[in-house]
């Protein structure tokens, strides 16, 4: 966690723009805290996993597939990282 | 009964004006009563109790999930009910399958001995409402969905009568808020159901059962035949399965927006795809979505350690399981393994391909698109000679000599072309056939263009015209021999 506690939520959204343009390979992704996959193109069933994979190794945390499984946008997913993380919101 | 069938033309209509007569609160009794006596024309008694056991034991065993107090015993009540579910799947559709196949090892190593091999029995839908009950119990357990505490709701939920047959396999959270909706007469989803029904009643019957012309005459006797014809009725079955699943889609979403409800759409022009990723994001979506959400992601979230291999282990995993699922044979076997080999190399090269374009100037290009859809429609074409032929010695024949090229020409001629053109009531004269089709062809694409609301905005004597013409096409170009959906066996 080389960024510290110190992080601020719209830069956990950044970080996680970030790794999601890089995993679709689209640069124009922007994200909001209501996005949702549906809103990407992209973002299928096929890549979800991989997403989260990538996600888990940028904040350094494992997720189960039942704290997946709920999550209806950004913003859930945002609070997941949160909660796992400790990083402050 | 299905839905090309007389017996659904008079059904229909019955089930709509009983609903339209009912209280409100009675009409999802009116669907689930016309639902069990749909599924009850199969003369199958059996069929209807297992769908009546699933219904009950799926509800209960929803509602015990959802107020289980522990993790634990939540993951255990999900195991067990999916058992119960999967294990009568496989009770009814595989057991022959597997029993002669046992019986082929045990002859391999002691000749002579056998176990009993059982009846084969009929199992239409079953695979549908199984997939439909463990949808809701792993969603109740994932908290995507709460149970269901209307036992009446959830029976129709999944046993609703358009979508019983072949799906689409819907989700709890997109068919139960609707069933619990109180119900408006809105004439506009009236006559857009109804067009919806006539124009997949089009696809199946004059489209798809038109293409089977070719197709059959050469996959039922495919010694017969070597290079060109094998690759016209392979590229012909293409069209034909799409068309006739894409048909009965129709008329499934057109027969339940009737009654005010929305379907899935299962296809967004699949033979458009540009990878096979991108094919099964177009073709049958609600079943890919099933096993991609059910069996894919938990199988590569377990084996994301393994990267890319992980990934790709997944992929060819339930691919397989896709193929199984579409029929107790090898050649859905491979089928399915097909794509999963499409897919799982994709993981591996497509970041390579991604760069090369890049490097090329290809990413945005059009001619690289057109290659794309090109290549994956014939990837997609290949898989159908499995699915298609009737044994895998028929599909060894056609992929040894479908590039023949001293094929047999002639051959052409008794694949079926005249009855292409000429099985028709009225146009029996040769002469007139271009003329006819040539007009013909025109209004089926201002109907195609029109299909959707845009109609409905449009002059009243421009929406008859259409009406009419899609009636008299239907009658007049109809293959009229009894086929049924090839969906359905599934």
């Amino acid at each position: 966690m080389h960024h510290g506690n110190t992080m601020k939520k719209d830069t956990i959204l950044e970080r996680m723009s970030e790794v999601i343009r890089d995993v679709l390979d689209n640069d124009a992704i922007t994200l909001t805290r209501q996005t949702t996959a549906d809103d990407i193109e992209e973002w299928d069933s096929l890549a979800h996993i991989t997403i989260i994979v990538a996600i888990e190794k940028e904040f350094n945390v494992k997720f189960n597939l039942s704290d997946i499984k709920p999550l209806r946008n950004i913003g859930e997913f945002e609070d997941l990282i949160v909660l796992k993380t400790g990083i402050k919101g | 009964m299905t839905f090309n069938s007389f017996a659904y033309f008079i059904f229909l209509p019955i089930v709509f004006l009983l609903f339209q007569a009912v209280a409100d609160r009675y009409r999802w009794l009116v669907l689930l009563i016309a639902s069990y006596v749909f599924y009850g024309f199969l003369l199958q008694p059996s069929l209807l109790a297992i769908l009546a056991f699933v219904t009950a034991f799926s509800f209960l065993a929803g509602k015990r999930i959802d107020c289980a107090g522990t993790a634990k015993k939540r993951k255990q009540l999900l195991l067990l009910s999916v058992f119960v579910n999967l294990a009568i799947l496989v009770y009814c559709k595989y057991l022959v399958f597997l029993a002669e196949n046992l019986n082929l090892l045990i002859g391999a190593f002691s000749p002579g001995v056998s176990i009993p091999e059982p009846e084969p029995m009929v199992s239409i839908a079953l695979s549908f409402f199984i997939f439909q009950a463990v949808s809701y119990l792993a969603d109740i357990y994932f908290g995507i969905t709460g149970s269901e505490p209307h036992p009446g709701h959830f029976a129709l939920h999944m046993s609703f009568f358009p979508k019983l047959l072949q799906g689409p396999i819907e989700r709890a959270q997109g068919l139960l808020p609707q069933i619990r909706q109180p119900y408006r007469f809105n004439y506009d989803d009236v006559r857009q159901g109804l067009l919806l029904f006539a124009w997949g009643l089009f696809l199946k019957v004059v489209v798809a059962d038109r293409l089977a012309l070719f197709v059959d005459p050469v996959y039922n006797n495919v010694e017969a035949y070597t290079g060109v014809p094998l690759i016209i009725a392979t590229y012909a079955y293409a069209f034909q399965i799409y068309f006739d699943f894409a048909g009965y889609t129709n008329m499934a979403l057109g027969s339940a927006k009737l009654f005010g409800f929305n379907l899935t759409q299962n296809f967004r022009s699949p033979y458009l795809a540009t990878s096979c990723a991108d094919f099964w994001r177009r073709w049958h979506i609600s079943f890919s979505r099933w096993i991609l959400d059910y069996i894919f992601q938990p199988l590569q979230m377990k084996w994301r350690n393994l990267g890319k291999n992980g990934t790709a282990a997944a992929l060819l995993v339930t691919f397989l399981l896709s193929g199984v699922w579409h029929g107790a044979s090898w050649n859905f076997v491979i089928w399915g393994l097909l794509h999963g080999i499409f897919l799982a190399t994709s993981t591996y090269y497509r970041p390579y391909r991604k760069k090369l374009h890049k490097k090329l100037g290809l990413k945005n290009s059009r001619w690289m698109a057109i290659w794309q859809v090109f290549i994956t429609f014939n990837l997609v074409s290949f898989t159908y000679i499995f699915f298609r032929a009737s044994s895998i010695e028929d599909a060894g024949h056609i992929i040894a000599n479908i590039c023949n090229v001293y094929s047999n020409y002639t051959a052409i001629k008794t694949i079926g072309i005249n009855e292409f053109i000429t099985k028709d009531i009225l146009i029996g004269n040769r002469k007139i056939v271009p003329i006819t089709l040539l007009l013909m062809l025109s209004i089926i694409w201002v109907v195609y263009k029109h299909r959707d609301e845009s109609l409905f905005t449009k002059p009243v004597w421009f929406r008859w015209a259409c009406y009419y013409s899609l009636f008299i096409i239907i009658v007049v170009l109809q293959i009229s021999t009894k086929s049924g959906f090839i969906y359905l066996q599934f």
